[in-house]
């Protein structure tokens, strides 16, 4: 038991610190609402649910610049809209917008329903499969992918990519920032590719024919955003389809509540998310002297709202660490709030309900088909098919 | 009565409430919220939009007491 408990001064929540970050959040909470990490050059981190919420609403104080992202996501190049801050960053949030909408998602859905069948039906004639390689993270990049623009014969090379920018950042930066500069390379030239052919109807036309303040986006505006996009619309939103696998693949009473009610399936997304949520964290640098909890932060200290402790906050849920799919009131964390909300989100949500409506369609009864298996990460989830 | 809106300098556009109460709320082309005319004003606010207003990540949704005139 003495290996689990973490000093604040240790606090991490990449890698392998996730496999016990929930009961870290327990002990955290209970000594120090606000605390201070030496890891990553040091940084204040935030744990309940009221103060994350009211930094968020606050980004005079709490900046997003130079990153949200610590550590780095393979490029210290600003990634719009994420690490800018206003004014600059309402015009280039708004690019965007239009695109994100419940509507604009809602044409989507078949499309979804889909790509999510066909691969749920390779899963369903396994014994043994790795539901994350076959389902979780190829519907994602799929979907994404056709949205964006990203061709379908460089889809294989995604994964890695992901994997070495943020999953190995961490203890491998070099690994890292050689991905990202790979990544940075090839949206250089599929913008270049671009340049004079046939208008699209994809992310990357509408990016190209953007106007920010009555101007172009420049190329390396473009490729910000590209960089951005293809980080952010693949890798997430796998993590949240792998994770529902994982805990359903573990509860079976659950597992057949949903797949005899699909109605409820909505519901259960929000609380796999809420405790589950594929980003536990994300950075501001502090404006000004400001007091959080009782806790002085000076100008120019790093500030992590670690959304994974707020959502499962005892002040703000009750049986905060119970998963229940049919919790009433689940006001979350998971996408953020404020102007640097999740702006894929409604994206996200719909593609996870849209994978479990499929999965618990198609597939049969699964269980895990080894224990211990991570909750984290887009990593191997293999599951054991069939009664 | 009560009057039922939805903030527009804190809604950020996470679409709850049209989860919850779709024949109440409605969206313009950025994704943000609003309450048309007709939806506004009610003798008892409806069990989803009051869910709707629970589950609000951003606590946009604003009801007011509003006495008939």
């Amino acid at each position: 038991m003495m290996d689990k408990i973490v000093d604040p001064k240790d606090f991490d929540y990449h890698g392998p610190a996730l496999d016990t970050v929930f009961e870290t959040y327990q002990e955290l909470r209970g000594k120090c609402p606000v605390g201070h990490s030496e890891k990553h050059g040091g940084f204040w981190f935030l744990t309940r649910n009221e103060d994350i919420f009211a930094a968020e609403q606050d980004p005079a104080t709490f900046a997003v610049s130079p990153s949200m992202l610590m550590p780095a996501f393979g490029t210290d190049v600003p990634l719009i809209p994420i690490d800018i801050d206003p004014p600059e960053h309402t015009d280039y949030r708004r690019v965007l917008l239009p695109l994100f909408t419940p509507r604009a998602v809602a044409k989507l859905n078949d499309g979804m329903h889909e790509t999510a069948r066909k691969l749920a039906e390779a899963v369903a004639e396994g014994e043994v499969v790795d539901a994350s390689a076959l389902f979780a993270r190829p519907m994602p990049t799929i979907i994404f992918s056709r949205l964006a623009g990203f061709p379908e014969k460089d889809w294989p090379m995604f994964d890695q990519w992901i994997d070495d920018i943020i999953y190995e950042r961490t203890d491998n930066p070099e690994r890292a920032y050689k991905a990202g500069s790979e990544v940075m390379d090839y949206f250089d030239e599929l913008l270049k590719s671009r340049e004079g052919m046939p208008k699209q109807d994809d992310l990357i036309e509408i990016l190209t024919t953007a106007e920010v303040n009555g101007r172009k986006l420049t190329h390396d505006e473009l490729l910000s955003y590209c960089y951005l996009l293809f980080l952010a619309g693949l890798d997430t939103t796998a993590w949240a389809i792998r994770s529902s696998l994982w805990y359903l693949a573990q509860n079976p009473v659950a597992q057949k509540q949903l797949r005899e009610d699909r109605t409820l399936i909505p519901a259960a997304v929000e609380e796999f998310l809420r405790t589950l949520s594929p980003v536990q964290g994300m950075a501001r640098t502090c404006q000004k002297d400001t007091v959080v909890s009782g806790q002085e932060i000076k100008e120019g200290d790093r500030v992590v709202l670690v959304f994974g402790a707020g959502n499962r906050d005892p002040e703000a849920y009750t049986d905060p660490d119970e998963i229940l799919i049919d919790r009433p009131n689940n006001r979350h964390l998971a996408f953020g709030a404020g102007i640097h909300r999740c702006l894929g989100s409604n994206l996200g949500r719909q593609e996870v309900v849209v994978a479990l409506e499929e999965f618990l369609g198609v597939v049969d009864e699964f269980s895990l088909a080894e224990q211990d298996q991570a909750w984290h990460g887009v990593g191997p989830l293999m599951l054991k098919i069939g009664g | 009565m009560v009057t039922l809106s939805v903030d527009n300098t804190r809604c950020q556009g996470h679409a709850r409430c049209l989860a919850f109460a779709p024949e109440v709320f409605d969206f313009d082309d950025e994704g943000y919220a609003f309450v048309p005319e007709d939806k506004q004003i009610w003798d008892e606010l409806p069990e989803d939009v009051k869910q709707a207003v629970a589950n609000c990540p951003e606590r946009a949704i604003v009801v007011s007491e509003s006495s008939p005139s």
